[in-house]
């Protein structure tokens, strides 16, 4: 096994393998190259979308009393216009580089899931494309991007638009979700042997973080949505306050999201700048630990600074104090990076370049943002400015800034290694400068006209306000800003066409992803690398031969199968082989029945949303069908003399991890649902007349106990199969135990007097309701189990199933003593008639 | 992973961890205090504050014994966040708890 074959033999076996079919078979691709740039190509024409709404908005504001548009219309292009940039072009973008990049970078041969991948990608584009059908049809969005609250009710917005929204955008969110549980997974298991943590790239360090921040960050808003649409489709008052219900709810549930948010778009975007800036700089980055420690800061800071958003809802001063120090604390890691960054320039030796020109626009624009952001963190200037121009110039100068021109810098980087050719540079500076001026004569002067007082969203304005010259040459610089960012488009187009052909490694960098061919073959990597330095003070040019010749770990193709390697967590030392699942159309056929489930709901068919989920049920039970072994193999070969087991039979693979990542996910779902709960009990107006409920406890009580003996007996299932004794029946019995359980909560539920009139049913409808679906996902996983064990897939050595299974009931156990504890609390509240 | 790495790796998010759980913590007490009308409010946020900032102090100082990479690089880099992580928490929560009014 291992004799390596020619080079390019190899590259032909290889390629057999990884390769996806052309014609209908591309719709089949689970590889993270296409799948990358697929998602950054649909990313970016939803750029291009944005950017032409945008360009609307400033025509329409462009002269006093405009007529172009009318408040309606324009209502619906400045919401689709924030929805596009942020759901639909800023989190899918810096996706799609890292599903790229990430496991050139790291030295792997794909995403630890490819089919997920794929699924993920299908969600996001029809999610998408729902949105922008919407909007021709004349019925998008139109309540704001951030759809506060009682705007987006049903008495106030009755018909679509505000359903299209919802369900879009959370249809789009499993794309972000699933992408974040890939990143997570892979970063921590799927590095190149010997890359420890230490040694890893600082982007690899960002995009961690940042998966790290979704996870916990775009549950409260899934849920707000979630909570949102039933209030509208059912009428559950969970934000009408004349039902003990709270609009400020869901403007906590929606910036729980929404400020995290602004820092899961910076930071990869900060990511690209730690890898371009010590390449041009030509010495290796200044205070990678320091960094590393901001990073993490940041990520946790972020968290803390939600509610200056709303500070001007009515809040205690205390509260106020809190995230007002908090956010303007969250300055001080980004200064951090902000100096290593200038430091590194400094102490190097700059060479210029086109991404170089991004990079300084970016210190600029960015710098100019994050000031006027300690200034709205100011509690009374925020006051003042609130809901005024000046912020719509902060949020534009710091996601601009933060956001888009480091991603342009890292497109002239990266785009040689997708395209294999280099800039022309004819169209690249005149291009950067029309983006820099046409920015800032666009943004720099909506500071002004904030502080003169307009507010944002009104459609139109008297001409004697004094704001006429500041929109006109508002609206002049946006257009200057669309002509460079065509240019840019066209610099890409040609690049592709024209550009000069080139040698590996054209920047000179120090990372793994300038090691493979450009364009890069399907698997990346011939032979994977062993690394015993930090993995961005590596030489490319010299490495990449070699691994293309086989020369390290799995540089052969064995049994037409996809392999890759997993290491340990922290130490980068080999864990076990990773057999990737091939090319199937079963993402694109799973994402088509996930969005029927979505139109269902949107154009009000409820009978058929459940049809559409049991068949996008039926159909991710279809997905393992292919996954795992049916012997136990032991240690295989995978070269330079070494060994190491198949994922199958490994105690910790990437199916654990992930799982593991998805119940913290959900957990953080509950734990917002569970929030919610408490917040209305506590700050909510109209719960002091209500009667406490009569709810049948030996119900509830009977559900927990069932509950947990499906998790004990799942436990137990599993220790006896790491002894080598038969489990299935206990599994069986987990999952028994588990359905009963489901059975036992449907009397609590139905106990609960009309959920429409008062938000406490309504809050103790929707967690027995989670505990339900979680108890029945238990018994599905026990059930998949007991399954897999009759296939003959599970063995003392092969046990993820049972692991699984395992996990799934514990939380569901704990999901069903939570949401009862909660019903509790609650039935007992008020004390009035 | 060894013990070593694996106390490390926990070290690096310890700090900031116990901080989002004093946030938390705190806001709550403060809404609970207003909500239900506390006589010691600002005693029991003082208390709670106290009682957050201890493993904070402790872990801004204590470094988890590494001999060998990635441990030892992974344990400066948790120090420094740990006592970024109690600077956060002086900063955001002291001065409001003592100062400032917690209810409306």
């Amino acid at each position: 096994m291992s004799q390596t074959p020619s080079p390019i033999r190899l590259h032909k076996q290889l390629d057999a393998i990884w390769q996806t079919p052309s014609g209908w078979g591309r719709l089949s691709s689970v590889n993270h190259t296409v799948l990358g740039k697929r998602f950054m190509l649909v990313a970016l024409v939803f750029f291009a979308i944005g950017g032409l709404l945008s360009m609307l908005i400033r025509a329409q504001l462009a002269t006093p009393d405009s007529a172009f548009l009318g408040p309606e219309l324009y209502n619906q292009i400045f919401t689709m216009h924030g929805t596009v940039m942020m759901f639909l072009f800023a989190i899918p973008m810096f996706e799609g580089c890292a599903v790229y990049m990430l496991p050139k970078l790291l030295g792997a041969r794909d995403m630890a899931f490819p089919r997920l991948t794929a699924y993920g990608f299908w969600c996001y584009l029809f999610g998408g494309t729902i949105l922008i059908v919407a909007m021709l049809l004349g019925a998008a969005p139109n309540g704001g991007w951030f759809m506060y609250t009682p705007l987006s009710s049903r008495p106030y917005t009755p018909g679509i638009n505000a359903d299209v929204w919802l369900l879009g955008i959370t249809f789009v969110e499993i794309s972000a979700v699933t992408a974040a549980v890939e990143i997570f997974v892979t970063i921590l298991r799927m590095r190149a042997p010997g890359m420890s943590l230490p040694r890893m790239p600082l982007f690899a360090w960002y995009m961690l973080v940042t998966a790290g921040m979704m996870i916990f960050g775009f549950p409260p808003l899934i849920l707000g949505s979630i909570l949102l649409e039933l209030e509208r489709a059912f009428d559950l008052p969970f934000f009408d306050p004349n039902r003990g219900g709270d609009p400020l709810l869901w403007q906590h549930l929606f910036w729980l999201f929404g400020h995290p948010e602004v820092y899961i778009i910076f930071l990869p975007a900060a990511g690209a700048l730690s890898t371009i800036i010590p390449v041009f700089a030509q010495r290796p980055m200044l205070g990678y630990r320091a960094i590393i420690a901001a990073i993490v800061a940041m990520g946790f800071l972020s968290f803390g600074l939600w509610v200056h958003h709303m500070f001007t809802v009515g809040i205690p001063h205390m509260a106020l104090a809190f995230f007002s120090a908090a956010s303007a604390l969250v300055a001080v890691p980004t200064a951090v990076q902000i100096f290593a960054w200038i430091g590194t320039l400094a102490s190097g030796r700059p060479r210029w370049d086109i991404p170089m020109l991004y990079v300084a626009g970016f210190f600029v624009v960015f710098v100019i943002g994050g000031l006027t952001g300690v200034m709205l963190a100011m509690v009374p200037f925020n006051t003042q400015a609130h809901d005024s121009y000046f912020v719509v110039a902060h949020l534009h100068y710091v996601l601009v800034g933060g956001f888009v021109f480091p991603m342009l810098a890292a497109i002239y980087y990266w785009l040689p290694h997708i395209s294999g050719r280099q800039s022309l540079y004819r169209l690249s500076v005149p291009a950067f400068w029309l983006i820099l001026i046409g920015f800032n004569l666009t943004f720099f002067l909506m500071h002004l006209t904030g502080l003169m007082g307009m507010p944002r969203r009104i459609s139109t304005y008297p001409s004697n306000w004094g704001w006429d010259w500041l929109n006109l040459l508002s609206s002049i610089g946006g257009f200057i800003l669309t002509m460079g960012l065509a240019l840019v488009l066209a610099d890409m187009v040609l690049q592709f066409r024209l550009g000069r052909r080139y040698r590996r490694d054209p920047w000179q960098a120090g990372t793994l992803e300038w090691a493979t061919a450009t364009p890069p073959p399907t698997y990346n990597f011939a032979a994977l690398p062993r690394i015993d330095t930090r993995a961005d003070q590596l030489s490319p040019d010299r490495i990449g031969p070699r691994l293309a010749g086989g020369e390290g770990y799995l540089g052969f193709a064995r049994n037409g199968e996809q392999e890759t390697l997993a290491v340990d967590i922290a130490t980068g030392e080999i864990d076990h082989v990773i057999i990737l699942p091939r090319r199937s159309f079963l993402p694109l056929w799973t994402a088509l029945a996930t969005g029927s489930i979505f139109l269902a709901l949107l154009f009000k068919l409820y009978w058929a949303a459940p049809l559409g989920a049991l068949v996008t049920l039926a159909l991710f039970l279809m997905w393992p069908r292919s996954l795992g072994q049916r012997r136990d193999v032991g240690p295989v070969d995978i070269g330079r003399g070494e060994t190491a087991v198949l994922d199958a039979e490994a105690v910790g693979n990437v199916t654990v991890l992930a799982n593991r990542t998805a119940v913290a996910m959900n957990g953080t779902l509950f734990a917002s649902l569970l929030f919610g709960g408490l917040f209305l009990l506590i700050v909510a107006p109209n719960w002091t007349d209500i009667a406490p409920l009569d709810m049948p406890i030996w119900a509830g009580l009977s559900a927990l106990l069932a509950a947990a003996a499906g998790a004990v007996l799942a436990w137990l299932a599993r220790k006896r199969n790491g002894a080598g004794r038969p489990a299935g029946g206990f599994l069986a019995a987990a999952a028994i135990a588990q359905g009963v359980a489901t059975g036992l909560v449907v009397p609590l539920m139905l106990a609960v007097p009309d959920p429409t009139g008062h938000a406490r049913q309504a809050v103790i409808m929707a967690v027995l309701l989670y505990a339900i679906l979680h108890c029945g996902l238990g018994a599905l996983m026990a059930a998949h189990g007991v399954w897999r064990i009759g296939r003959g897939f599970v063995s003392a050595r092969r046990q993820t199933e049972l692991v699984l299974a395992t996990l799934w009931a514990a939380y569901a156990a704990g999901a069903t003593a939570l949401a009862l504890g909660l019903t509790l609390l609650l039935g007992s509240a008020g004390g009035g008639s | 992973m060894t013990s070593g790495d694996k106390r490390a790796l926990l070290s690096l998010v310890a700090g900031f961890t116990v901080w989002s759980a004093a946030f938390v913590l705190l806001y709550a007490l403060q809404a609970l205090g207003c909500a239900y009308g506390w006589s010691q409010h600002r005693l029991v946020l003082c208390l709670a504050f106290v009682v957050a900032s201890l493993p904070l102090v402790w872990l801004a100082f204590w470094q988890s014994p590494a001999d060998d990479e990635p441990a030892s690089s992974l344990s400066v880099i948790a120090l420094w966040a740990n006592r970024a992580a109690l600077g956060a928490t002086v900063l955001v929560f002291l001065g409001p708890i003592a100062a400032v009014s917690p209810c409306l």
